[in-house]
C-alpha cells in the first residue's frame, strides 16, 4: 500500500493536496510503531497511574486530589523535592561542565591519541550502573572504605561518606556525575567535530583568542546539542533509582531520598501504591514545561536551517 | 568586537607567528594533565573493582593491608566460581537476546518514525516530535507498577520477552531523535532526485536515507544498547527464576545472599558484565560520534 | 529421611483429622490420579543448600500427592520478592502459594486467602505459635497465612567472649551457658549493665556496633531496646504514644549508648554489622547467626570466641525482634485445595526439622514446641555457640513495630521511624522534644485509611 501511494505520487502529477494527503497517510503508517510503544507502555500506563495516585491506601475510594494535599503537608516530602532538586541541578552542572572541558581538551589534542583517551573516559558509562555503584558503595563502606584509608595516608580524618547528611548528598552526587560526565563528553565531543573548521578560521584571521572562539563560535554552534542532552539528563537525573538506592537507601534521615527512592519507600515497601504514585508524578508538570520550550526552540532551530 | 578584533589583530599580527609553536606546546601540554587527572577521576573506581575482584576474601575482609593492591596473592577463584559455578552464564546469554533484539526494534520504530517526521511533514509531526521526548518524563520507577498489568496479561511475568516488550520505551524515544536530526542534514536534493527517479518512499528510505545516515544508526544502536544492557528496574520488576534473569539483577542477586555480600564475586560480575559493551564502543566509537549529532548541532 | 517425613506426616494428616480439616485435603486423597499443577514460589535462603532441601521437600510432597510442583526461590534482595508479590497480585497471576514475610501478610491481606482453618489444624497438632504471629498474620480475626517451614529468624546478641572477659570482667558463658541457666544470673544482664560494658569494651577499643540507618536490622534492634524501655511510638489501638516520659527515657540510654559506638553507624546497611564482627573490631553485634557463619571460613580466629545470647532487659521487660516467615496463597490461585495440603503438610514436625538442619540453625520456627531441636547444640566452634540463638528464658518474641497495629507498625518499620527520631537526637543533636515532634508528624501521617 505503501508502495502504490508513492508511485503516484511520483508519476502523477495530481494535484498538489492530494500528494499531501497521500504523503501524511504513509507518515502516519510510518509512525504507528512508534505510537503504539508511547501509547501503549506509556501513556496509557501514565494515565492509570495518575488515576492511582487519586484512591485511597487500599486503592477501594477515589480521593481526588487528596493524596497529593497530603504529601504538601509532610515535612519529608519537600525535603525530597529539595533534594531532588538539589542532586539534579548540581550533578546535571558537573556532568555539563566535566564532559564540556574533557570533550574541549581531547580535541585540541592530536587526532591518534584522541581514541584512546576517549575510550579510558567512556568506562563509566558502559558499566551497568547498578553494578558500579555498588564498587562506589565499596569505596565508601565506613569499616572498609579504601578512600579513608588513602586519606589516613596523608594524615587526614576519615570522612563519613554515607553517615552525615552532606558527605552522603555529596556522595550520591558525586557517584552520578561519575556515571553521567562521559555521556556529556561523547554528545560534545560529536558536535566539537561536526563544526566547520572554516569558522575557526575566520574567527583566527579576525583575531578571536581561544576564549572569544569558545564564546562565539563553539558555543552557539553546540547550542542545541547542550540543549538537548542537559534536559535529557536532568529529566534522568530527576528519575534516578539506583545509585540512591544502592549507596544510602534515602538516609541519613531521608536526607537523600530523591523522587524516585522515596516513591519506591512509600509505594511498594510501605504498601501505599497511590500515595508513591503521587510522589512519582509530582514533578511531571515542572518537566513537562521545561522539556516543552527547550525542545521547541531546538526545533525552531533545525527547521530554521 | 569585529573592529576592535580587527585592530587587535592588526596590531599582532607579526610577533605572533613566531610564539605560536610554543603556545601551542603549552597548550598541549596542559591538555594532557588535564585529561591525565579526568582519567584518574573516571578509572579510579573501575581500577579498585579489578583490584578487588582479583583479592581473595580473606584479603578483602583484612583490614591490615593496602586495599589499593593485591598483597596476598591474585586469584581467578570469583571470575572462575561466576563463570563455571553460577547462573551467570545464562544471565549472559539472556542479556545478549534481549539487548540484541531492543536494538533491532528500537532501529525499526525510530528510523520509520524520524523519518516521517523530519521528511514527511504532517499535521500534529511537530507536537508528536516533542511529545515522544516527553515520554521520559514518567519514570520507569513509577511505570513499571501499571505495567504489571500489561505484562501479567501477556503472561510475560518472570520472562526476559517481557523486557523485550517495554526496553524500547526507554530507547525508543531519544534515538528516534538523533535519527530525526540525522536525516535532518541529509540534503533536501537527494530524496527529490530519488522520488524523480520513481522511488517510493520505504524504497527512498531503504536505499537512500539510510546509508548516508549509517554512522547516525550506528550512535543510536549504541545507545539503545547501553541502556538495554544496564536497565535495572524492569528486570528487578518482573524477574526472578535464574533461567530468565539478566546480568543486572542476576549478579546483584546471585552474590548478596542476605546480609552477606561476596565482595570479590560482585566486582568481578560488574567487571564482566561492562566488556560488552566496552569491546562495542572500542570498535564503533568513531560511527558512534560520527553519527550523534550531525543534524542536531545545526543552528 | 526428608521424603519418608513428607509422607509419614502426610498419612499421619488422612488418618487423624477430623471433617473440617479432611474437606481441605479432600481432592488429594485419591492419590491415583493427577492432582493437578501447583506453582510455589519460596524465599530464596541464603544458607548454602537449603533450597536443595526446600526443593526436594517439595517435589517429594507432589509425587506422594500426584501434584506436579513446580517451584521457584526469589530472593528478598532489592526487595525482589515483594516487587513480585505486587506483580502477581495486580496482575492477578502467579504463583499458587507464595512465600509472605514480615509485613507482607498485612500489605497483600486483601490479595490473600484466609487460612483460619489450615492454622487451627496446624496448632491442634504441634501446639500454641509464639504470640507474635497472631499479630504479623491475622487480621480482624482471620489468619491470612501459615507459619512457613523456613525462613523465620531472630535478632541475638552475638557477642565475643574474650573480649567481654578481658575488658568488661563479664563471663557470659556463664550468664548464657549452652544448658540450663541460672534466671538470677540471667537478671542482671540488663540494659544498664550492657552500657556499662560497652563502654568499657569501647575503651579498650572494641565497641558494640549496631545500625542507626534504614534497614531492617537497624529496625530491629532499636525495637528491642524501644520496647524493653516501654516506649511505644502507637498503641496497640492505633493511637499516637510517641510522645511520653518512656521515649525520652529510652533517647537518653541510646544517646550515651551511641557514645560507645562507631560514628559510622548510620550509614551502616544490614551487612555492616557482619563486617565488624568479622573485622574484629566489634565487641557485640545484634544479628541472626550469618555472621558467625561468614566468620567462620573468612576469620576463623574470630569465629572462635564468639557467643549467641539474650538481649539485656529494660524496665518493661526483656524483648527479642524476629523476622516471621509465612506462606499464604493468592485468592487468584489456581489449584487452592492442593495449596492448602501443602501447607499443611509441610508444617509437619519432620519438614521442620530438616530445614533447621540444612540452614545450619538460623532458622528459628515459630511453632513453640519445634525450638527442642538439638540442631543449636552441635553448632561449632565455640562449643554451644548458638545454644541461646533461639529464645531460652524470658525473653519475649516481637517485631520491632509493635504494638502498633501491623498496616501502621510496618510503616513504622519500612520508614525507620524510630532509627530516624534516634538520629536526630544523637547524630543531629536535636533536643528531646523537636525529634519526638518530627516522629509524632510522621506517625500522623501513617494513619491514612
Amino acid at each position: 500500500m505503501v508502495a502504490i501511494t508513492a508511485t503516484d505520487a511520483g508519476t502523477g502529477g495530481g494535484s498538489l493536496r492530494r500528494l499531501l494527503r497521500r504523503r501524511s497517510t504513509i507518515a502516519v503508517l510510518m509512525c504507528v510503531p512508534l505510537l503504539a510503544v508511547v501509547l501503549g507502555l506509556v501513556a496509557y500506563p501514565a494515565v492509570y497511574s495518575l488515576f492511582l495516585s487519586m484512591l485511597n491506601k487500599a486503592e477501594t475510594k477515589f480521593v481526588g486530589l487528596d493524596n497529593f494535599l497530603f504529601l504538601f503537608k509532610r515535612e519529608t516530602f519537600w525535603m525530597v523535592v529539595r533534594q531532588s532538586i538539589l542532586f539534579a541541578l548540581v550533578a546535571v552542572l558537573f556532568k555539563a561542565l566535566i564532559g564540556f572541558i574533557a570533550a574541549h581538551t581531547i580535541n585540541t589534542i592530536p587526532a591518534k591519541g584522541q581514541r584512546k583517551w576517549r575510550g579510558m573516559m567512556m568506562v563509566p558509562w558502559v558499566i551497568p550502573a547498578a553494578l558500579s555503584t555498588l564498587g562506589w558503595w565499596w569505596l565508601f563502606e565506613p569499616t572498609y572504605s579504601a578512600i579513608n584509608w588513602l586519606l589516613a595516608e596523608f594524615a587526614i580524618p576519615a570522612v563519613p561518606w554515607l553517615s552525615q547528611t552532606f558527605w552522603a548528598r555529596f556522595s550520591v552526587i558525586v557517584v552520578n556525575v561519575w556515571f553521567g560526565a562521559p555521556f556529556f563528553l561523547i554528545m560534545y565531543l560529536a558536535a566539537l567535530k561536526s563544526i566547520p573548521e572554516e569558522l575557526y578560521e575566520a574567527a583566527a584571521i579576525d583575531g578571536a583568542n581561544a576564549w572569544q572562539r569558545l564564546v562565539f563560535v563553539t558555543l552557539p554552534m553546540m547550542r542545541n546539542i547542550i540543549a538537548i542532552t542537559v534536559l535529557f539528563s536532568i529529566i534522568v537525573t530527576f528519575a534516578n533509582f539506583d545509585i540512591v538506592r544502592v549507596l544510602t537507601q534515602g538516609g541519613p534521615r531521608n536526607s537523600t531520598h530523591l523522587f524516585a527512592t522515596y516513591a519506591f519507600r512509600l509505594g511498594i515497601e510501605s504498601g501505599d501504591i497511590p500515595l508513591g504514585a503521587a510522589v512519582s508524578l509530582f514533578m511531571f508538570p515542572v518537566l513537562a514545561v521545561l522539556a516543552f520550550v527547550i525542545l521547541r526552540n531546538v526545533r525552531r532551530r533545525i527547521q530554521a536551517i | 568586537m569585529a573592529i576592535a578584533a580587527e585592530a587587535r589583530a592588526a596590531g599582532r599580527w607579526l610577533g605572533r607567528t613566531a610564539s605560536l609553536s610554543r603556545d601551542r606546546r603549552w597548550a598541549l601540554i596542559a591538555s594532557y594533565a588535564c585529561l591525565v587527572v579526568f582519567a584518574i577521576m573516571f578509572l579510579f573506581p573501575p581500577y579498585y573493582m579489578l583490584v578487588t575482584s582479583l583479592k581473595t576474601n580473606a584479603e578483602i575482609a583484612a583490614l591490615t593491608t593496602n586495599p589499593w593492591i593485591i598483597e596476598q596473592g591474585i586469584t581467578f577463584e570469583h571470575y572462575w566460581g561466576l563463570l563455571a559455578e553460577s547462573s551467570f552464564p545464562i544471565y549472559f546469554k539472556n542479556t545478549v537476546i534481549v539487548a540484541v533484539l531492543v536494538v533491532a526494534i528500537t532501529m525499526v520504530i525510530s528510523v520509520l518514525a524520524a523519518y516521517a517526521l523530519s521528511r514527511l511533514k504532517f499535521w500534529g509531526s511537530g507536537v508528536l516530535a516533542t511529545g515522544i521526548f516527553l515520554t521520559y518524563l514518567v519514570p520507569d520507577s513509577l511505570l513499571f507498577i501499571p505495567l504489571f498489568k500489561v505484562v501479567g496479561s501477556l503472561g510475560l511475568l518472570n520472562s526476559y520477552w517481557a523486557l523485550v516488550l517495554v526496553y524500547p520505551t526507554l530507547t525508543v524515544p531519544f534515538c528516534t531523535w538523533i535519527m530525526i536530526g540525522y536525516f535532518a542534514s541529509i540534503p533536501k536534493e537527494l530524496d527529490e532526485a530519488a522520488l524523480i527517479d520513481g522511488a517510493n518512499h520505504m524504497q527512498m528510505l531503504w536505499r537512500v536515507f539510510i546509508p548516508v545516515a549509517l554512522p547516525g544508526l550506528v550512535a543510536a544502536a549504541i545507545f539503545a544498547f547501553t541502556v538495554s544492557w544496564a536497565a535495572f528496574i524492569y528486570p528487578m520488576a518482573y524477574l526472578y527464576s535464574d533461567d530468565q534473569l539478566v546480568l543486572t539483577v542476576g549478579t546483584v542477586t546471585t552474590l548478596i545472599r542476605g546480609d552477606v555480600f561476596h565482595w570479590g564475586g560482585l566486582m568481578s560480575g560488574a567487571l564482566l558484565a561492562a566488556a560488552p559493551p566496552v569491546i562495542l564502543y572500542a570498535f564503533l566509537m568513531d560511527y558512534y560520534i560520527a553519527g550523534l549529532t550531525s543534524g542536531a548541532t545545526k543552528g | 529421611m526428608t521424603a519418608s517425613g513428607s509422607r509419614m506426616s502426610r498419612r499421619r494428616f488422612l488418618g487423624g483429622t477430623v471433617a473440617g480439616a479432611a474437606a481441605v485435603a479432600a481432592p488429594y486423597v485419591k492419590t491415583s490420579h493427577s492432582a493437578g499443577r501447583l506453582s510455589v514460589g519460596l524465599w530464596d535462603h541464603w544458607v548454602p543448600g537449603a533450597n536443595e532441601a526446600m526443593e526436594k521437600i517439595c517435589l517429594d510432597w507432589g509425587a506422594a500427592n500426584n501434584v506436579e510442583i513446580t517451584l521457584d526461590f526469589i530472593t528478598s534482595i532489592g526487595n525482589k520478592l515483594l516487587l513480585t508479590a505486587q506483580a502477581e497480585s495486580r496482575a492477578e497471576t502467579g504463583h499458587d502459594v507464595y512465600s509472605v514475610p514480615l509485613w507482607m501478610p498485612s500489605i497483600f491481606r486483601d490479595s490473600l486467602e484466609p487460612v483460619d482453618d489450615l492454622v487451627a489444624e496446624i496448632v491442634s497438632r504441634h501446639g500454641p505459635l509464639v504470640g507474635v504471629a497472631d499479630y504479623m498474620a491475622k487480621f480482624d480475626g482471620s489468619w491470612r497465612a501459615v507459619p512457613a517451614p523456613t525462613g523465620s529468624l531472630t535478632l541475638a546478641m552475638v557477642s565475643r567472649l574474650d573480649f567481654y572477659r578481658e575488658h568488661a570482667g563479664i563471663d557470659l558463658q556463664t550468664i548464657f551457658p549452652a544448658g540450663e541457666r541460672d534466671p538470677a544470673l540471667v537478671a542482671t544482664w540488663t540494659y544498664d549493665r550492657f552500657l556499662d560494658a560497652a563502654g568499657k569494651l569501647h575503651g579498650a577499643g572494641f565497641s558494640f556496633g549496631a545500625p542507626i540507618a534504614p534497614g531492617a536490622d537497624s529496625q530491629g534492634w532499636l525495637g528491642q531496646v524501644f520496647n524493653a524501655f516501654g516506649a511505644v511510638l502507637v498503641d496497640a489501638g492505633g493511637e499516637i504514644a510517641v510522645d511520653s516520659d518512656e521515649t525520652r527515657a529510652v533517647l537518653d540510654y541510646l544517646a550515651r549508648l551511641t557514645g560507645f559506638m562507631p560514628e559510622a553507624i548510620y550509614a551502616w546497611d544490614d551487612a555492616s554489622n557482619n563486617r565488624w564482627l568479622i573485622s574484629g573490631q566489634g565487641s557485640t553485634i545484634i544479628n541472626p547467626p550469618s555472621a558467625w557463619a561468614v566468620a567462620r571460613r573468612d576469620a576463623p580466629e574470630v569465629a572462635a570466641q564468639v557467643w549467641h545470647h539474650d538481649v539485656p532487659k529494660g524496665p518493661a521487660g526483656r524483648f527479642r525482634t524476629s523476622v516471621p516467615f509465612f506462606w499464604g496463597m493468592w485468592k487468584f490461585g489456581q489449584n487452592k485445595g492442593a495449596a492448602r495440603a501443602l501447607l499443611v503438610d509441610l508444617n509437619e514436625r519432620a519438614v521442620v526439622e530438616t530445614m533447621l538442619r540444612a540452614s545450619q540453625g538460623f532458622d528459628v520456627p515459630l511453632t513453640v514446641s519445634f525450638r527442642d531441636s538439638d540442631v543449636w547444640e552441635t553448632a561449632t566452634p565455640p562449643a554451644g555457640v548458638l545454644h541461646n540463638y533461639p529464645v531460652r528464658g524470658d525473653e519475649q518474641v516481637i517485631v520491632a513495630g509493635y504494638p502498633a497495629p501491623p498496616a501502621i507498625a510496618s510503616q513504622i518499620f519500612t520508614q525507620a521511624i524510630m532509627a530516624d527520631l534516634v538520629a536526630r537526637v544523637t547524630a543531629d543533636g536535636e533536643a528531646f522534644d523537636d525529634a519526638i515532634g518530627w516522629a509524632g508528624d510522621e506517625l500522623a501521617g501513617f494513619m491514612r485509611g
